[in-house]
C-alpha cells in the first residue's frame, strides 16, 4: 500500500505499464527498494539528489556544449530512482537478445557473401541495395571469426501489456555503456548498502569482457596484440564514454591523426616511432574511417585502412557496413531471418512495421497517420521521427510530401506506449516513459550481456522520445539475482 | 606512448607550472602595490601576462581591481590565469586515459572554482589574496596529487619535463625583468626590498635567508637563483631534475631522438653551471639570460620535433 506522502502523490497512468506499481501496489522487485527509501526524511531524497549530481561534475562526468564561443558544461540528467527487473524477466530478455544477434550475424556474413536469403526470396534484393549502410566494399570480405556485431545495443520497450518489444538493434557504434557503469557507481554512493541487500547482480564485468573478445580477434596475429580505442576526438559528445573505457581496459586512446597505414599494415606514431596496431575497437562511424575509400573529407579516419582491414591485417570492431542489418526497413524482416537461419521461433517481439515503398500500406498508413510513428530508416537519435499522436496537419503534410517522394527511406510502426516508471524530479515523483538498452559482446566464445543495461527517460512529461539529444536522461538498472526474485515473487 | 598524448601531457605540466608562477608572482606585486603605491606600476606584469597594447594599458595600469581581473579571470586574455587553467583541464581531458583519476578530478575541481562566482567575488571585491591563494591551493593539491598517484612512467616523464622547463623559462624571465629595472641611472643597486620580491616571487626568500642571514646583497642573490642546487626553482636545479627525468626516458626513446637532446641539454646544464656572470654587470647578465632563454626554446622545439612528431 502507499503510506508515505511521496508515494501516495504518485498518479499511474491509464493503459500505460508502469514499472513500480500495478493496481496501486508496488511490484514485488521493488517491495525491497521501497521499504528503504519510504522511511527516509522528506529532504533526504533531495539531498541525494543534489549528492548524484554534485558527483557527475567533479569526476568529470560530463559533455560540454559549445555555445557562443565558451564551453558550457553538462551532465547527463541522472534520475536517482533505479529501474528494477525481475531475474525471469532478465533471462528471457537474455535469451531474445542472443537469439537476435545470431541470426543479425549469420545475416551479415550472407549478404555480404552468398546472399541465400535474397536468392530463396525472403528479402527483396532491392530493399538491401538501396540501403545507405550497405557498402559494396564489404562484399566478399572475410571477418575474423565470422563476427560482425561484436558490440550491440538493443533497445527494448514495454507495451501496456507488459511484453518486451525489441525497437532497434544499434549495430554500429552503440553508446551509453559508460553511463550504465557510472550510474551504478553513483547509485552505490547514494544509496549505501540497499545494492547488496537487493542483490543486485553486478555490471562491472563489462570492460573485462569487452577486452577478453577484443584481445582474442588479435590473437591470430600475434600472442600479445596491440589494442587501441579509435576516437573521433575529444569534441565528440560521447569522448567521455571514450576514455572511460579506454581506461578501464588498459588501452590507448587513439584518434584518427594517430594513425597511419604502410604496406597495408596499421601503425600508431609513438615516443618511440612506429608501432604496430593488431586490433581497432573503433568509435568512428563507417563512412569517415577512410577517406580513400569513404567520404574524402574526413579528417577523422586513416588513409588505407580499409585495405589493411580487407587484406586481414587488422581486426576492426564493429565491422564495416553493419548499417544494412540495424535498417529500419530491414528491422521488419529480423523475425524471419530468426527463422530461417536458426529455425527458432524469435523470443522476443518486434514492432510491427509498415514499409512506405508498399503503396498498400502507404495508402493505410496515411489514413491513420495520427496512430503511427513515422521514422526515417537511416536516421537515429530521435531525429527525423514523426509521433502522430502530437503532430500538428502541417508537420503530417510535410512527412506525407516526403514519403511520396521517398518512400524506400521511411517506415511506419503503430505507437507503442512505453512503459512508465516513477522519477523524482522537483521534489515529487512522478511517472516518465522509459525504455531499455542491454549491451551484448558477441566474441569468439560466444555472447556475453552483463546484466543490466542503460534505461533512458523521456524527462518531458508525456514524451515517447528517450534519446539523449532530445532531452532525455538515464537512470540505473538493477537485474536481481536468482535468489531475492524467489523469495519476494 | 602516443606522440600526441605525450604532448599533451607535457603542456598540461607546462601550464599548470606556469599558473602556479604566475599566481605568485601576482601575489607579490599586489603585496607591494599596498606597500609603496608611489613607486609602483603594474605594467611589466601586464606586457607579460596581459593582451593588451602598451597604448590600451595606459588608462588602466593604475586601477588594480581591473588589474588583477584582467590578469586573473578575463576570458579573453589569452594568457590569463583563467584560460591557462582551461587549458590545462582541456589537455588532461584529452590525455584522460594517461593521468590518473585523482589527477584529473583535481584539475576538473580546479577549474571549476575558477568559473565559480567565489573567486571572482574575492579578486573583484573582497579580499584579492584570498582568491589568489584559494586558486593556489588548487594549484598544490594538482601537483600533490601527481607526486602521489601517478605511476612514474613515460607519462611522469613528460609531466616532469613540462614543469621543469616551464620552471627554468620562469625563472629566467623574471631574473631578467626584474633586474632591467633595476638598473637605471639614478638607482645604480638594487634596494633590499626589490630583492625581497624578487625571491618571493619564486618562492625562495626563507631559504635564502637561512642560507645568507639575511644579508641582502644583489649578487648573493643571483648566485642563489642562478646555482643553488637545493633551491628548487634555481635554474641549475631546474636544469640538473631535468636531465635526470631525461635520462630516464632513454629505453622510451629513438637513440637518435635521444641523443641530440642529451646533447642541448647537457650543453645547457653546464654552461649555466659554469657561468661566472656577476650583479655588477648587467649588460652581461642580461645576454646571458636571453641566451639562456633561447637554448631552453630550442629545447622545448627539439622535442616538439624529435618526441611529439611535429613536423614543423
Amino acid at each position: 500500500m502507499k503510506e508515505n506522502s511521496l508515494l501516495q502523490a504518485y498518479q499511474e497512468q491509464p493503459n500505460v505499464w508502469d514499472e513500480m506499481f500495478h493496481q496501486n501496489q508496488i511490484r514485488p522487485e521493488y517491495r525491497n527498494f521501497v521499504s528503504a527509501i519510504e522511511d527516509l526524511p522528506a529532504a533526504e531524497l533531495t539531498r541525494k539528489d543534489e549528492l548524484a549530481k554534485k558527483l557527475f561534475m567533479s569526476q568529470g562526468i560530463t559533455f560540454t556544449v559549445y555555445s557562443s564561443g565558451e564551453g558550457i558544461e553538462k551532465i547527463f540528467p541522472f534520475d536517482v530512482i533505479p529501474r528494477i527487473i525481475q531475474h525471469q524477466e532478465w533471462l528471457h530478455i537474455e535469451a531474445g537478445i542472443k537469439q537476435r544477434l545470431r541470426a543479425l550475424n549469420i545475416f551479415l556474413k550472407d549478404i555480404y557473401h552468398q546472399q541465400f536469403i535474397i536468392k530463396d526470396g525472403l528479402i527483396p534484393a532491392r530493399l538491401i541495395y538501396s540501403c545507405p549502410q550497405f557498402l559494396r566494399e564489404m562484399m566478399n570480405v572475410d571477418v575474423p571469426y565470422d563476427i560482425y556485431t561484436h558490440i550491440a545495443g538493443v533497445d527494448l520497450i514495454r507495451d501496456a501489456d507488459g511484453q518486451f518489444y525489441v525497437l532497434e538493434d544499434n549495430l554500429r557504434t552503440p553508446s551509453g555503456v559508460s553511463y550504465m557503469l557510472e550510474n551504478r557507481s553513483i547509485t552505490s554512493r547514494i544509496f549505501p548498502d540497499l545494492l547488496p541487500k537487493n542483490n543486485v547482480l553486478p555490471v562491472k564485468d563489462y570492460p573485462d569482457l569487452l577486452f577478453r573478445n577484443l584481445q582474442a580477434l588479435g590473437n591470430r596475429h600475434v600472442s600479445d596484440p596491440t589494442v587501441v580505442l579509435l576516437s573521433p576526438g575529444m569534441y565528440n559528445s560521447a569522448y567521455f564514454e571514450h576514455t572511460t573505457l579506454a581506461r578501464l581496459m588498459g588501452i590507448e586512446l587513439v584518434e584518427g591523426r594517430d594513425l597511419i597505414v604502410h604496406n597495408h599494415y596499421v601503425f600508431m606514431k609513438t615516443t618511440r616511432g612506429l608501432k604496430q596496431v593488431d586490433v581497432i575497437y573503433r568509435r568512428v562511424d563507417d563512412e569517415f574511417l577512410d577517406p580513400l575509400v569513404f567520404r574524402p573529407d574526413s579528417a577523422l579516419g586513416v588513409p588505407g585502412i580499409y585495405a589493411a582491414y580487407r587484406k586481414g591485417n587488422v581486426a576492426i570492431i564493429n565491422a564495416m557496413g553493419n548499417g544494412v542489418a540495424d535498417d529500419k526497413a530491414v528491422y521488419s524482416y529480423v523475425p524471419d531471418m530468426i527463422r530461417y537461419y536458426l529455425g527458432e521461433e524469435p523470443i522476443l517481439n518486434s514492432v510491427p512495421t509498415y514499409q512506405m515503398s508498399d503503396p498498400d500500406l502507404r495508402k493505410m498508413v496515411f489514413e491513420k497517420m495520427d496512430q503511427m510513428v513515422i521514422k526515417r530508416t537511416n536516421e537515429s537519435g530521435g531525429y527525423g521521427m514523426l509521433i502522430g499522436s502530437s503532430a500538428t496537419d502541417e508537420q503530417m503534410a510535410d512527412f506525407r510530401t516526403a514519403i511520396t517522394d521517398d518512400p524506400r527511406s521511411f517506415i511506419a510502426q503503430p505507437i507503442i506506449s512505453l512503459s512508465s516508471t516513477p522519477c523524482y524530479l522537483n521534489g515529487v515523483l512522478q511517472p516518465r516513459r522509459v525504455d531499455l538498452r542491454p549491451y551484448a559482446l558477441y566474441g569468439p566464445g560466444g555472447i556475453d550481456i552483463v546484466p543490466g543495461g542503460l534505461t533512458r527517460v523521456a524527462l518531458q512529461e508525456g514524451s515517447l522520445v528517450v534519446n539523449s539529444s532530445q532531452g532525455g536522461g538515464s537512470k540505473d538498472t538493477w537485474v536481481l539475482g536468482p535468489e531475492s526474485g524467489a523469495a519476494s515473487g | 606512448m602516443l606522440s600526441r598524448v605525450a604532448d599533451t601531457i607535457y603542456w598540461l605540466a607546462r601550464y599548470m607550472e606556469r599558473t602556479r608562477a604566475m599566481l605568485q608572482v601576482i601575489r607579490i606585486h599586489y603585496h607591494t602595490s599596498q606597500d609603496s603605491p608611489a613607486e609602483f606600476s603594474w605594467r611589466p606584469l601586464l606586457s607579460s601576462y596581459g593582451s593588451r597594447t602598451p597604448d590600451e594599458l595606459s588608462s588602466n595600469e593604475g586601477d588594480t581591481t581591473w588589474v588583477l581581473d584582467h590578469l586573473i579571470l578575463d576570458r579573453e586574455n589569452a594568457a590569463s590565469v583563467y584560460n591557462n587553467v582551461l587549458q590545462a583541464r582541456e589537455n588532461a581531458r584529452a590525455a584522460q586515459d594517461h593521468i590518473t583519476r585523482e589527477v584529473w578530478q583535481c584539475l576538473n575541481d580546479f577549474y571549476h572554482a575558477i568559473r565559480g562566482t567565489e573567486i571572482a567575488q574575492q579578486v573583484r571585491q573582497g579580499d584579492p589574496v584570498s582568491g589568489i591563494d584559494t586558486l593556489m591551493r588548487h594549484s598544490l593539491v594538482f601537483t600533490g596529487a601527481v607526486q602521489s598517484t601517478m605511476p612514474r612512467d613515460e607519462g611522469y616523464g613528460y609531466l616532469a619535463l613540462g614543469k621543469l622547463l616551464e620552471r627554468a623559462l620562469q625563472t629566467t624571465d623574471i631574473l631578467r625583468i626584474k633586474w632591467a629595472s633595476f638598473g637605471d641611472a639614478r638607482q645604480p643597486a638594487p634596494e633590499p626590498h626589490q630583492l625581497r620580491n624578487l625571491l618571493h616571487a619564486r618562492f625562495g626568500h626563507e631559504l635564502y635567508l637561512k642560507t645568507y642571514r639575511g644579508n641582502f646583497n644583489a649578487d648573493s642573490v643571483l648566485q642563489f637563483m642562478l646555482h643553488n642546487p637545493y633551491f628548487t626553482h634555481s635554474l641549475y636545479s631546474c636544469l640538473h631534475q631535468l636531465t635526470w627525468y631525461f635520462e630516464r626516458l632513454r629505453p622510451d626513446s629513438l637513440p637518435e631522438s635521444y641523443e641530440k637532446l642529451e646533447f642541448m641539454i647537457g650543453r645547457l646544464t653546464n654552461h649555466v653551471r659554469y657561468s661566472t656572470v656577476a650583479a655588477a654587470e648587467p649588460e652581461q647578465l642580461n645576454r646571458f639570460l636571453l641566451e639562456t632563454r633561447q637554448e631552453l626554446l630550442d629545447i622545448t622545439g627539439a622535442f616538439g620535433n624529435y618526441y611529439f612528431g611535429r613536423s614543423y
